[in-house]
């Protein structure tokens, strides 16, 4: 079943700690030149399938596999080779400055020093670290630290780059210099995948994994989860919205349910849609309701409230 | 070009110096530290007794008993603080602790001295310092055995006693302490900074989170721990060499052997000492906890189970075993033998391999132990 052209492969990866199912089979793939969002809110379970899939935590069960790496195991010697890793949190060495993190890091990935030296002209010049050469790594902003983090990442030009939550505590202007980077990386033949709990991020992917709970539960590029999704999303309208809020709360049609402005933004099952309408009518009179398309994020609430039963 | 891991051990080592020389708290610790407790130890602790204060009862007042006093005050080992007529005066300056010995001459000791049967004086030791106590003790049988021999050649006219004890000490032959500890010293030194520094290490890899990209490059997890083993090993020669200038030159400590040789020794040790930091890092993988177990681990049997103030060899088995696969005595009993004695390579060869076979077995099991993984 392996389609053709993935750089790396999960197949029904498991983790769990104690009692609680970390990660429960987790099977997709990316391919070379795709950026892969594994998408979910935080304690999904993404950081734990990311580290599984660089090799730092073994896996229960399931296995990793790198066709960019002549289809060696995660964590392998040809793996780490093949793989630039971009953990989530403080990972570089923050007494040692920008160029000394670079310079280590080329190091250990066996570049000779001309090569080293271009890349990491080439690496500041593209993240504009250039002017903080000589700037300690811990005295750093949050996303010129992201920058370099990528940068080290960058360094032995991986086939496969995995980043988690790369944008986490980043400004936007450096949010939107990381996402051009990551565009022309993967234009070049750079298969990424990128571990995130935002949904604009998510939709800005060619695919994505949604995780909820450990679990998979949809894969598609997002305007395909979009197009297929065939549950309405309302904008309602009432002059009491909060009370309207806790009527909404506990019904079993609403699937998804986030206050938008004055307005309170719902996903209603289909089949229960009929229902819905009658009812709204008939209990708040003052109401107004309006069809949406439904958006990314409804779709990932939507699917995410109930995933056993929206499954094809 | 350099094999690729010896370019990732260089590259580790380079970095973990770069760590160190800008920790200005590490550094001094480092080297400020083996200074200090040279001079410590150099200065504050002797075993050399002397100036007991002693306090003279002497009730016989004549040429005999005078001569006896004077017996124990020629040399300095006493100092004669006080007299006393009545050995019930004395009493007070024993309990207030003026003085730790009395000398009681009582009435009549000339007479028996003379005339026999038996010449009685007493000696009152204050056990509660048992190095002064055994010192005087043994300064008083001394005293005893000598006079009975000088009555006995005035006896006997011009004789020589059949058996006579001539000893002679070797390689300090003024019992000095100093001579005896700066060996022991090093051991304390180099354990301290060695195993504490290198404990750290590992864990504050994991703890910062730095661990979890260096185990996403291509390093080996035996190069991690050599790269990590090379600058420690240099501040730790930097070490040997400032105990050893001090030593000789400060404490007069003979170098009678080659000093290249105690370098080498001082090296094996060293290793054995960093490895066993590393292995405390690479098992608690938390800092405070590997700082604890590295300064329970070393400093107690470095200063108790390495013959470096108490012989090993009237221990009892349990710790006779402990101290006998711990490198510190293998290190203290090949200093002493090369510096004092002049030893040469083939004499303290079983001290090094005992101390390599400790490095070996503590490397092989922290590679071991040191799983690529994060959690």
């Amino acid at each position: 079943m392996t389609a053709p052209g993935f750089a790396m492969e999960a197949r029904d990866l498991r983790r769990s700690f104690g009692s609680e199912r970390a990660v429960d089979g987790v099977t997709f793939g990316v391919r070379a030149g795709e950026l892969y969002g594994l998408v979910g809110p935080d304690g999904a379970g993404k950081t734990t399938t990311v580290r599984m899939l660089v090799g730092l935590m073994a896996p229960d069960g399931g296995e990793v596999r790198l066709e960019a790496a002549g289809g060696a195991k995660a964590g392998s010697e040809a793996a780490r080779e093949a793989v630039g890793y971009m953990p989530q949190q403080f990972s570089l060495y923050g007494d040692l400055s920008v160029g000394e993190n670079l310079q280590f890091f080329g190091q250990l990935f066996g570049l000779t020093k001309t090569q080293r030296q271009e890349r990491e002209t080439r690496l500041l010049d593209v993240t504009r670290l250039g002017p903080f050469r000589d700037r300690r790594a811990d005295a750093l902003s949050g996303g010129m630290y992201k920058k370099l983090a990528l940068a080290c990442a960058l360094l032995h030009h991986p086939k496969v780059l995995l980043l988690d939550e790369p944008t986490n505590g980043v400004d936007p202007v450096s949010r939107r210099e990381l996402w051009d980077l990551l565009y022309e990386f993967v234009s070049e033949g750079m298969a990424v995948l990128l571990a995130t709990p935002y949904m604009d991020e998510a939709s800005r992917c060619h695919r994505v994994g949604l995780m909820h709970r450990g679990r998979l539960i949809a894969e598609d590029a997002p305007a395909a989860l979009v197009r297929s999704f065939p549950h309405p999303a309302l904008l309602l309208h009432a002059t009491d919205r909060d009370g309207l809020e806790r009527r909404l709360a506990g019904r079993p049609d609403v699937m998804a349910l986030s206050p938008q402005g004055a307005s309170l933004r719902v996903v209603v099952r289909a089949s229960g849609q009929a229902d819905f309408r009658a009812w709204f009518a008939a209990q708040v009179p003052d109401g107004t309701m309006e069809v949406v398309a439904p958006d990314f994020e409804d779709v990932f609430l939507g699917l995410s409230s109930a995933p056993r039963e929206v499954a094809p | 070009m350099m094999p690729r891991p010896l370019v990732r051990i260089a590259a580790m080592a380079n970095k973990e110096m770069r760590h160190i020389l800008r920790d200005p708290q590490m550094l001094a610790f480092a080297l400020v530290m083996p200074v200090g407790l040279l001079l410590l130890f150099g200065v504050a602790v002797s075993f050399d007794i002397e100036h007991i204060p002693m306090v003279v009862v002497d009730q016989d007042h004549s040429q005999s008993s005078r001569k006896l006093a004077d017996s124990f005050t020629v040399s300095n080992t006493f100092n004669v603080v006080a007299h006393r007529g009545d050995p019930d005066d004395a009493e007070p300056l024993f309990r207030s602790g003026a003085a730790r010995v009395a000398l009681v001459i009582p009435r009549g000791y000339e007479a028996s001295v003379l005339h026999g049967p038996e010449a009685v004086a007493q000696l009152l030791i204050d056990g509660a310092d048992n190095t002064s106590a055994s010192v005087a003790l043994g300064y008083a049988n001394a005293v005893a055995l000598s006079s009975s021999q000088r009555a006995f050649v005035e006896l006997l006219g011009d004789a020589t006693p059949p058996l006579e004890a001539r000893p002679r000490t070797f390689f300090n032959p003024e019992l000095r302490s100093a001579v005896f500890l700066v060996p022991g010293l090093m051991v304390m030194v180099l354990v301290m900074v060695a195993v504490m520094l290198t404990a750290l290490t590992v864990a504050r890899e994991y703890e910062r989170g730095s661990m979890e990209q260096l185990f996403a490059t291509p390093v080996g997890r035996l190069e991690i721990i050599l790269g990590k083993l090379g600058p420690y090993f240099a501040i730790g020669q930097v070490q040997v060499l400032m105990v050893l200038t001090l030593g000789v030159w400060v404490f007069d400590v003979p170098m009678r052997g080659s000093v290249a040789l105690v370098f080498l020794v001082a090296s094996v040790f060293l290793f054995a000492m960093l490895m066993q930091g590393l292995f405390i890092s690479v098992v608690t993988r938390n800092q405070m906890l590997a700082g604890q177990i590295a300064a329970v681990s070393t400093f107690l049997p470095a200063l108790l189970l390495s013959g470096f103030i108490f012989p090993v060899e009237s221990m009892p088995w349990v710790l006779q075993v402990i101290a006998r696969i711990l490198p510190a005595r293998y290190l203290v009993r090949a200093l002493r033998a090369v510096m004092l004695r002049g030893a040469d390579f083939e004499t303290v060869l079983p001290d090094i391999g005992a101390m390599f076979l400790f490095f070996v077995f503590l490397l092989v099991v922290a590679t071991k132990r040191f799983k690529r993984t994060v959690a």
